[in-house]
Formats: structure tokens, C-alpha cells, sequence
């Protein structure tokens, strides 16, 4: 297919050559529209020649698409195509010049090329000629080539992606920043999260910003979050510093219905780095937070939920390494430990 | 050249025949460019978080046994048991790190097991105790903390030797071959050393 693209500019040159030597005659525009109805089919695909084209130059647009096709199967190359096309253009004119009446010329190849167009713009010619002329830049094989170009890159890189996204996964914090309606407060509030000179470790009931909260100053020991189902309320103070050390905290209004709180809980249990439970006063049925991150949902069967904890369990921290066990595993709703510590 | 591409049907078996092709070099390329490390499906990835989960639990169970067991003897190979697989379980996690992968993944937990998925119940991988149980171990005294945990511990690393066993046999990269291996040899000399505790203890393994 790619020597009707080669050929085309040796063509032009001939056609050049033709249009220089021949004096253009009043008949050659009327062969030349002829032709050039013919030209595009003998460019594109044969099949493609619609009927209202081929239809008056029968006889020239025949020899001029087995020409083509000839042309493609003698060529091997683009080294040999300049002599093909030599080949091709001296068919075309001969065959040309047979269906031809007589007395007339026939400019050589194909005239929709500019060449002859512009070597024949003479007085005599009409005002229309030179906008046929223009409209001579065959855009059905540029277009076919762009496509089957554009498919060829496509379907490489598409193969390439694959094995690509199979060895390289998406860096988890942006896969948390494409979640729908995931707050952010790492980003929006850096404050929250320095940790104080003198520790960010607080015996006792502390407040926070957000409920529940996202991280911040905790209590010094942290709720167990070795896949623990706690089935009432935990203190948050334990478990921010449960989410300090990478944990997924999923927390529910105590009226969520039962089948959805054990679907919450079938993603928890036994799952290492996440712990659940019941959050009275919660302004949604579900919130899911880890360090710095937050997500309120309606349902326990939305998607966000999977991709929540594929983003940020053990990547959202500010421990990397530390550990879910040792912590408190009882079930209280005010911290544990109320008393502040001596040294701190 | 190619008489075939006169016809309508040998152009579309001709375009198919080429999507293919071009199909293989983009797969083609992307092998070669690739930086040579184990892809999301891989054994080795699979290995390296499924044990991080499952060492995480001996971790919980060791350092229970640290702090609460009766016998020195006990106490002293819970904190051994930690203190390793904790070490571990950083070494995994540097692995996945390395290779442009992730701790998560939303593939089935097992998955580079054959018939993990099978094995896997509640999340849990073979040998692992159930929440239940690890929360007996954490209010047992006395004894009873000495027994749970070398029968618990017993179980858990007999599963984890089966779960080693599983990523050897599909050829992993050297680095997870010889981690694997090591973990074989020393849970496995655990194993004796846990089941003459219990004989010690008068009990037996579950």
C-alpha cells in the first residue's frame, strides 16, 4: 500500500515534465476531470472507487487501477519505486491516450497532481479550474494511513501498558487523591499533623478537628489493630494513634443496618493494619480515616471503601515498621489511660 | 506483492493478522523496558505481603508470650520469635518497595497459592489463629499462657513452613529464595524446640 504514497512525488515530477513540453489544449480540461475523477480510486483501495466517480472514465480509470495494483506488486521497496512509478506512468499515459479520441493530448499520470494544473494556467482556463485542482489533494489515503497509523501506535502501547501496570503500581497517594470525595488534611491542614517538641503523646480525653479525627497529638498507647472487630465504641485518642502507625479505622453509625455492618467487618477481620467500630454522633452511616485521610459514605457495599484501604493501610503513616499488636484490645469509650504521665 | 489484499476478506484477515502482531511488539517492548522485577501477580509479591500478614500475628503472639509466659524458656522464644519476623517482615516490605509495587494490592489474599484461595478462611491464612484466640492467649495466666502459645505458635509455623514450601516451588528471585529458605530452617527447628515444651508443659499440640 505504502508505493501509492512513494510514487506519488516521482509522479508529480513526470506530470511536470508532460505539462512542460505539452501545450495545454481546450480538450485536456475536460480529459483532465476525467482523469482525475479516476485518480482517487486508483490511490485508495480499487473496492473503495465509489460508482458516480468511475462512471464516466471507465476506460481510463481501468488501466489506471491495475496499473496501481501492478505498480505494488512489482515494487519491493521505496529504492525501487521511482522506477516503477516510471514504469506505471508511461502505462497509464499509453492506455490513456488509446481511450483518448483522436487528436488529443493526454497529460502523462495523474493530473491531480499541481504541476500541469499550474503550467496550463493559462488565459483561456476557467476560474473554477484552479479550486478543482485544490480539492486534488486526495485526502482518503492520508486519512487511511493517519487511522492505520495512529491503531498501529495504539495497539502497541496498549500491550506495552499492560505489562507495564502489571510491574509498576500507581504511587498510593495518588491513588488516594483519585477517590471520590476523600478528604485530604495532610494537604489542607500540614498543622494538624507536626508533631509537638514535646511529643505528640497526651494521657487522657483530647479534642480534634474533625470527627472522627484524621491524626494529631494521641494517647500513648494505641487500640489493638490487628484486624480487630471491636462491637462498641473505642476511644478515639487510642486509635488515632492506632492510625499513626499505618491502620485503616473504619467507623460506623451504631443504626447501620446489621448486614452492612458485618460486610464492613468481613474487610477487617483477621486483616492486619485495620480495626472497626461503632462511632455514636457520626454526621454519616460510614467513615473511614487512616493517618491524614478521610471518607464518609453512605454504604457498606460502595467501592470506595476497597480502594480507600488499597490506597492507605500501612502506606498512610507517620511510623513506618510499627506494629498493630501489643495495643489495647478492650473496648472503651474513654481512653484507658486518663492520667498524665510523669516525665511527659 | 500480497495478491491476498484484493479481496475484502484477505484485507480483514490481513488487519487482524497485523493487530496481533502489533500487539506482541507492544507486549514485546514492554518485557524488554521492563526493570526486571516481579510483577503485581507474582509468587514473590504474593509471598512478600500474604507472610508480612501472617509473621505479623507471631509478632502479636510472640511478644505475648515475652511479656506474660511462665517458663524463661518460653519468654525467651516468644521474644525470639518477635524480634525475627518483625525483622522480616521490614525486609518484605523493602522487597515490594523496590519493585515498584505496593503492601496492597485488591487481589485475593493467597492468590499466588495454588489453592490458596481454598486454604484461606476468614482472611485467614494456614496456621493462623482466629481473633478469638489470640484474644484467650492475651487474658490466659499462669501456664495456660505457656501452653496457648506454644500450641498456637506450633500451628502458625507449621502453616508458614507450608506457605514457604509453596513460593520455592515456583522458582522465586534469589533474594526471596534464600529468605524463604531461612525461614524454613529456623521455624522448622522451632517447631521440635515447641513440641518438647509442651511435653514439658504436659500438653499437647492442637
Amino acid at each position: 500500500m505504502s508505493t501509492g504514497d512513494v510514487r506519488r512525488p516521482s509522479l508529480n515530477k513526470l506530470v511536470n515534465k508532460a505539462a512542460a513540453t505539452d501545450k495545454p489544449d481546450p480538450d485536456v480540461i475536460e480529459d483532465e476531470e476525467g482523469e482525475e475523477a479516476a485518480a482517487p480510486a486508483a490511490k485508495t483501495t480499487p473496492a473503495k472507487a465509489s460508482p458516480a466517480k468511475s462512471a464516466r472514465p471507465a476506460k481510463s480509470a481501468a488501466p489506471a487501477r491495475s496499473s496501481s495494483s501492478s505498480s505494488g506488486s512489482s515494487s519491493s521497496g521505496s529504492s525501487s519505486a521511482k522506477t516503477t512509478a516510471t514504469k506505471t506512468a508511461a502505462r497509464t499515459s499509453g492506455t490513456a491516450t488509446k481511450s483518448a479520441r483522436p487528436g488529443t493530448k493526454q497529460p502523462a499520470g495523474r493530473p491531480g497532481a499541481r504541476g500541469p494544473v499550474k503550467a496550463a494556467g493559462g488565459k483561456g482556463r476557467k476560474p473554477t479550474a484552479p479550486i478543482r485542482v485544490k480539492s486534488g489533494v486526495n485526502w482518503g489515503p492520508i486519512a487511511m494511513f493517519s487511522i492505520a497509523g495512529l491503531l498501529a501506535v495504539g495497539i502497541i502501547a496498549w500491550g506495552a501498558v499492560a505489562v507495564y501496570k502489571n510491574e509498576h503500581k500507581t504511587p498510593w497517594q495518588q491513588r488516594a487523591a483519585a477517590i471520590a470525595g476523600i478528604h485530604n488534611y495532610l494537604a489542607s491542614n500540614p498543622d494538624w499533623f507536626k508533631v509537638p517538641a514535646e511529643g505528640n503523646h497526651k494521657a487522657g480525653i483530647l479534642t480534634y478537628p474533625t470527627n472522627p479525627p484524621v491524626g494529631g497529638i494521641h494517647n500513648p498507647t494505641w487500640q489493638n489493630c490487628m484486624g480487630d472487630v471491636y462491637d462498641s465504641q473505642i476511644a478515639k485518642e487510642q486509635a488515632t494513634h492506632s492510625m499513626e502507625h499505618g491502620a485503616v479505622w473504619i467507623t460506623y453509625r451504631p443504626d447501620l443496618p446489621k448486614a452492612q455492618v458485618d460486610e464492613l467487618a468481613s474487610k477487617v477481620r483477621n486483616q492486619t493494619f485495620m480495626l472497626m467500630s461503632p462511632y455514636p454522633g457520626l454526621d454519616a452511616p460510614i467513615s473511614l480515616q487512616a493517618w491524614g485521610y478521610q471518607l464518609k459514605l453512605d454504604n457498606a457495599s460502595d467501592k470506595r471503601i476497597d480502594q480507600f484501604i488499597d490506597a492507605l493501610r500501612i502506606n498512610a503513616t507517620q511510623e513506618p515498621q510499627a506494629g498493630c499488636s501489643g495495643g489495647i484490645t478492650d473496648a472503651t469509650p474513654t481512653p484507658l489511660d486518663m492520667a498524665p504521665l510523669p516525665t511527659q | 506483492m500480497f495478491p491476498f489484499l484484493g479481496t475484502r476478506n484477505g484485507r480483514i484477515i490481513a488487519g487482524a493478522l497485523a493487530a496481533v502482531f502489533l500487539l506482541a511488539i507492544g507486549f514485546g517492548a514492554g518485557l524488554l523496558t521492563r526493570p526486571g522485577t516481579p510483577g503485581d501477580d507474582s509468587a514473590d509479591a504474593g509471598f512478600a505481603r500474604d507472610m508480612s500478614t501472617h509473621h505479623a500475628q507471631a509478632v502479636e503472639m510472640g511478644m505475648i508470650a515475652f511479656q506474660k509466659a511462665s517458663l524463661p524458656e518460653v519468654r525467651t522464644l516468644g521474644g525470639d520469635i518477635a524480634l525475627t519476623q518483625k525483622g522480616q517482615i521490614g525486609v518484605m516490605s523493602t522487597w515490594l518497595k523496590d519493585w515498584g509495587l505496593d503492601v496492597n494490592t485488591t487481589r485475593a489474599p493467597m492468590s499466588w497459592m495454588p489453592n490458596g484461595q481454598a486454604e484461606l478462611v476468614n482472611n485467614l491464612m494456614p496456621g493462623m489463629a482466629t481473633r478469638e484466640e489470640v484474644a484467650k492467649l492475651n487474658s490466659a495466666t499462669g501456664k495456660q499462657v505457656d501452653i496457648l502459645f506454644c500450641q498456637y505458635m506450633l500451628r502458625h509455623h507449621l502453616g508458614g513452613i507450608h506457605m514457604v514450601d509453596d513460593v520455592l516451588a515456583q522458582h522465586p528471585r534469589p533474594e526471596v529464595a534464600e529468605l524463604a529458605q531461612t525461614m524454613k530452617q529456623n521455624q522448622t527447628a522451632e517447631v521440635s524446640v515447641l513440641r518438647t515444651l509442651l511435653t514439658q508443659l504436659g500438653a499437647q499440640p492442637l
